[in-house]
């Protein structure tokens, strides 16, 4: 607990799960797992905390108008964001408009962070999301088909029936629990779940842009949030 | 429907509700129930915030480095509209408080999007330790009173804007918490030294930095109190007396601000 005085404070997830394990028997994972678990949380802690802390630090002088801290949080954060705009939007030109879009927002209401209870990289993610997703409606309208250029890699992705990259670099501690839990589903329902998600996709709409019988998609996003439940349960 | 009897379908319709998989008149229902029962919208709640993860998980990209220059373009704009449309308010006496009311239209429209996002993260808090952890919430409440108010802080960066070290100062303790975030490594025969640039008067020593992630060093709210700037010089091992100031290059500096809390 090197960190205890870092503003995002002690590894409450960790805790939490600790006490849990006390508290019950776990009918998911065996006491193995567990200690596979708080092994890798111990690792992963020491950087959650520092970056947490590091990105709070920078969006107080952001919310003080302070430009340079605008910038230095940039450095930070934009591949992680481009990257996400990108699985938004699946175009590069429309992803560095969304990633554009995204931070004048943050400039203008990093003074709202203060309020927020969310880690500050889940935060910024919502808004690339969702900056990304108006970028997409409106594309969405001008022309019916639009996403084709990233999503002939990812069918290919699919039926490879290769492991998804996922990239804990910078993530919350909550993202972590969450990580942990979607690598525990079979690579397809991850991918579905997951492209669902951050493209708000129905299951007709994920059907049809993943070439699947919409009977395969709906078994796929059932059975993933099923095992998803059972998983988060565990981190409360 | 009473969801409540039935968890198990509560949480399947709260997390397809949450992925936007549950759709049309499946999804109105739902909301309907939640604007009514406080669980099912907690569970709701829970449920966006935990996928909301999915976000952070996705592999990094660099942009290129067109957008920066396009972002900052568009904030320096920003910033030069506000400092005029200053002007134009103090110079008008009757409209400062329309341009008052104009700021704070925008911070509710804002606002308001991120209340919901709040929201989330009270609601996922209070619900998961009701519902497993209730006897521990007393320990944890005792773990945050003893946690030391963080009240100064500071992101000292190079002069590529790469963050190098986060700077906090808890002045109840007189502690100065150093934690290094970049690559940065100094030659074995070198020492990092940390510096207050009063307004007034010369630089002053904090003290010399050792090698490791994280340090402390000691300082009194005076040494640091209305100090607008810190930096980091590159000295010989051991460092230099304050008097003499920087010897070296400085390589990090930044803006210190008091934290609101």
């Amino acid at each position: 607990m090197t960190l205890s005085s870092s503003p995002s404070g002690t590894s409450l997830v960790r805790y939490l799960f600790n006490s849990h394990l006390h508290s019950s028997s776990g009918n998911l994972f065996s006491e193995r797992h567990a200690r596979m678990f708080l092994h890798n949380a111990d690792m992963n802690n020491d950087t959650h905390d520092t970056t947490d802390a590091l990105l709070i630090a920078l969006l107080e002088r952001v919310a003080q108008q302070d430009d340079a801290a605008l910038k230095v949080l940039y450095r930070q954060c934009a591949p992680k964001l481009y990257g996400l705009a990108l699985r938004v939007v699946t175009h590069r030109d429309w992803a560095e408009d969304v990633l554009q879009e995204a931070f004048l927002s943050i400039w203008r209401s990093a003074p709202d962070y203060r309020a927020s209870l969310s880690p500050p990289m889940a935060w910024l993610g919502l808004i690339v999301r969702s900056r990304g997703l108006d970028m997409l409606r409106r594309r969405t309208a001008d022309r019916s088909h639009v996403t084709q250029e990233l999503d002939e890699t990812l069918s290919d992705t699919l039926a490879a029936d290769a492991p998804t990259p996922m990239d804990t670099a910078q993530a919350s501690e909550q993202a972590w629990a969450l990580h942990q839990c979607l690598g525990r589903l079979d690579n397809k329902q991850r991918e579905v779940v997951s492209l669902a998600y951050v493209r708000d996709l129905s299951h007709g709409e994920l059907a049809q842009q993943l070439s699947l019988p919409l009977g395969t998609v709906k078994t796929w996003i059932r059975r993933g949030l099923e095992q998803l439940r059972l998983c988060m349960a565990h981190f409360a | 429907m009473n969801l409540l009897k039935n968890l198990e379908l509560l949480e399947r319709l709260a997390s397809a509700y949450a992925l936007g998989t549950l759709r049309g008149g499946a999804r109105r229902r739902f909301e309907s129930i939640a604007r009514e029962q406080a669980p099912v919208r907690a569970a709701a709640l829970i449920w966006q915030s935990r996928l909301a993860s999915i976000n952070e998980l996705q592999p990094q990209v660099q942009p290129d480095a067109v957008v920066w220059t396009r972002i900052h373009n568009l904030v320096q704009g920003e910033k030069t509209g506000a400092a005029q449309a200053a002007v134009r308010a103090q110079t008008a006496a009757e409209s400062t408080g329309v341009a008052a009311w104009l700021r704070s239209l925008t911070l509710w429209r804002a606002a308001t999007a991120v209340g919901a996002l709040a929201t989330v993260a009270a609601v996922t808090v209070s619900m998961g330790q009701r519902q497993e952890f209730g006897g521990e919430i007393a320990r944890l409440q005792s773990q945050l009173l003893a946690a030391p108010q963080i009240e100064y802080v500071a992101v000292l960066a190079d002069e590529k804007a790469a963050a190098s070290m986060l700077v906090t100062f808890d002045p109840k303790a007189k502690k100065l918490t150093l934690q290094r975030v970049g690559g940065y490594e100094e030659a074995g025969d070198r020492s990092l030294q940390l510096w207050a640039l009063p307004p007034a008067g010369g630089p002053k020593s904090l003290g010399v930095l050792g090698r490791d992630k994280l340090l402390r060093l000691t300082a009194g709210e005076r040494d640091v109190r209305e100090v607008p700037t810190l930096a980091i010089s590159l000295e010989p091992k051991g460092g230099v007396p304050s008097e003499t100031g920087p010897t070296g290059p400085v390589l990090f500096k930044g803006a210190l601000i008091q934290k609101m809390l």
